[in-house]
């Protein structure tokens, strides 16, 4: 994508996300129901659950990213895989914090040592060492080269950490694909909340927050890019006034 | 070792080039530790040190001592392992050795599944001391069957990830600062059901579905990782 292109894109995308939050927000505390057993607090699933899945989604994206770049050795493709680690850590984040808020009345503490909480804080440090790889590395191809093919590592751990949330009994509900063992673990109060949904409204609510996040998460990728294509240009500009000093000293 | 050497001495005119290479650079491995014997001894007077070290933080607490044994277990193998991929992988560095390796027509999977196997038989040569060392000083049944199917597999899946990675690392600039950042994370996907398999065998009586589940998930890792690694090494390697 071209920089004009991008141009012309990013304010289309930076409005329609903040109007679709705004949005958001407010179907989130007016139209959404009040839950039965939790009360208000619920009302941090719609975040929690959006940012998580829009967190996943860019975890995704960057490995496409990584293996583009190791088949083509286009530099987009880096920095697409770059852009988009960055915004899944912080997706990541959102979800994690807004999680830990509701974890408080639900569990009655921010935190547990649980399986699957325990795998997405590995997450969380998988993808925050790919930038401690990148900055080792001062070649560009090859930090390139090295930060797809860790990409992907990480990735198929992330694969792993799906498959075993599934396996391993835990007091964290799934919600989408709810397992025998989820089932049982709600009758037996395991679980405070069951998995599924309460009605269609709580249902709406969800779809539109996760389209809100995914929208956001386009805008940041083509604000991100162009930060990249910018900071390129600045410094094939700083080399070229260093050459034309060298020259004139010379 | 002589079915090594055989493998070696007779280069299959007709048979398997592949195996022959990995077999080549494996008993190369095993020759330099067999010599200087610096990978091994390095990684058991290291978790050594920290086992003892952990017995003293815990040593009020004999109960809690048995308890984390099993974590502590695995900790330790962990930390041993990345002093033993980062001396194993150093060691083709100097002198240009990997070069040389490179140079040869070899195939660069032959190379990696080579430090795999290579790496992974001086861990379990380090396990091997560690169960020893583990039942005398926690008292618990660790040289039982499924523990060490448990513990073999682990090494596996762990040295697998940990060859290709630390591939990488030595050729950065923080090179062996970088290597547990960027590989224990990616590990513990691994750790949690090993560890929990072996904290299984360690109750009075194991649950065999939850043993069985988990170590279906580390097998899994195992083939996932290794294929990963097969795939994208000669991406690490290339110059």
């Amino acid at each position: 994508m071209s920089l004009p292109r991008l141009n012309r894109w990013i304010p289309i995308f930076n409005w329609l996300a903040a109007i679709t939050l705004v949005v958001s927000l407010v179907m989130n505390f007016y139209y959404a129901p009040t839950e039965r057993t939790m009360g208000n607090v619920q009302r941090i699933f719609y975040f929690h659950v959006g940012t998580a899945w829009v967190g996943a989604v860019a975890f995704f994206v960057a490995l496409v990213g990584g293996a583009l770049y190791l088949r083509q050795k286009r530099e987009l493709w880096d920095t697409i895989a770059l852009s988009s680690v960055e915004i899944g850590l912080v997706f990541l984040t959102i979800a994690t914090a807004a999680g830990s808020v509701w974890g408080k009345p639900a569990w009655n503490t921010w935190w547990l040592w649980s399986p699957r909480l325990t795998l997405i804080t590995v997450a969380w440090l998988t993808y925050a060492a790919y930038f401690m790889l990148r900055g080792a590395i001062e070649e560009h191809e090859k930090r390139a080269r090295f930060a797809a093919i860790y990409v992907i590592v990480a990735f198929v751990t992330i694969i792993m950490t799906y498959i075993s949330i599934r396996i391993f009994r835990d007091i964290h509900p799934v919600v989408f694909g709810g397992t025998a063992e989820a089932a049982q673990g709600a009758s037996e109060g395991l679980q405070e909340f069951e998995a599924g949904l309460e009605s269609m409204k709580m249902g709406i609510t969800l779809t539109v927050n996760t389209v809100t996040f995914t929208i956001m998460y386009i805008a940041w990728m083509l604000n991100r890019v162009r930060l990249q294509y910018l900071m390129d240009r600045v410094d094939s500009l700083k080399m070229r006034v260093a050459a034309r000093l060298q020259g004139g000293n010379a | 070792m002589d079915k090594v050497d055989t493998a070696v001495s007779a280069p299959s005119s007709s048979g398997n080039q592949f195996v022959t290479a990995v077999w080549a650079i494996v008993w190369k491995d095993l020759q330099i530790e067999k010599h200087t014997r610096q990978t091994v001894s390095l990684m058991v007077m290291f978790s050594l040190v920290t086992v003892v070290m952990f017995n003293f933080a815990l040593e009020t607490e004999l109960d809690a001592a048995r308890n984390v044994a099993t974590g502590l277990l695995w900790a330790t193998i962990l930390l041993a392992g990345t002093l033993g991929l980062n001396r194993s992988l150093a060691i083709e560095r100097e002198n240009q050795n990997i070069d040389a390796v490179l140079i040869a027509p070899i195939d660069r999977r032959a190379v990696y599944l080579a430090k795999v196997i290579s790496v992974t038989i001086f861990t379990l040569l380090l396990e091997v001391v560690l169960v020893f060392v583990f039942v005398i000083f926690f008292n618990k049944p660790f040289w039982q069957p499924v523990v060490l199917l448990v513990l073999f597999l682990g090494t596996i899946g762990y040295v697998a990830a940990g060859v290709l990675i630390t591939s990488m690392t030595m050729q950065t600039r923080a090179r062996e600062v970088l290597l547990p950042i960027l590989l224990m994370p990616l590990v513990l996907p691994l750790i949690l059901p090993a560890a929990t398999a072996v904290g299984e065998m360690m109750t009075v009586q194991p649950d065999m579905s939850i043993i069985r589940s988990m170590v279906s998930l580390v097998a899994a890792y195992d083939l996932v990782i290794l294929a990963t690694g097969l795939f994208t090494y000669h991406l690490v390697v290339e110059s």
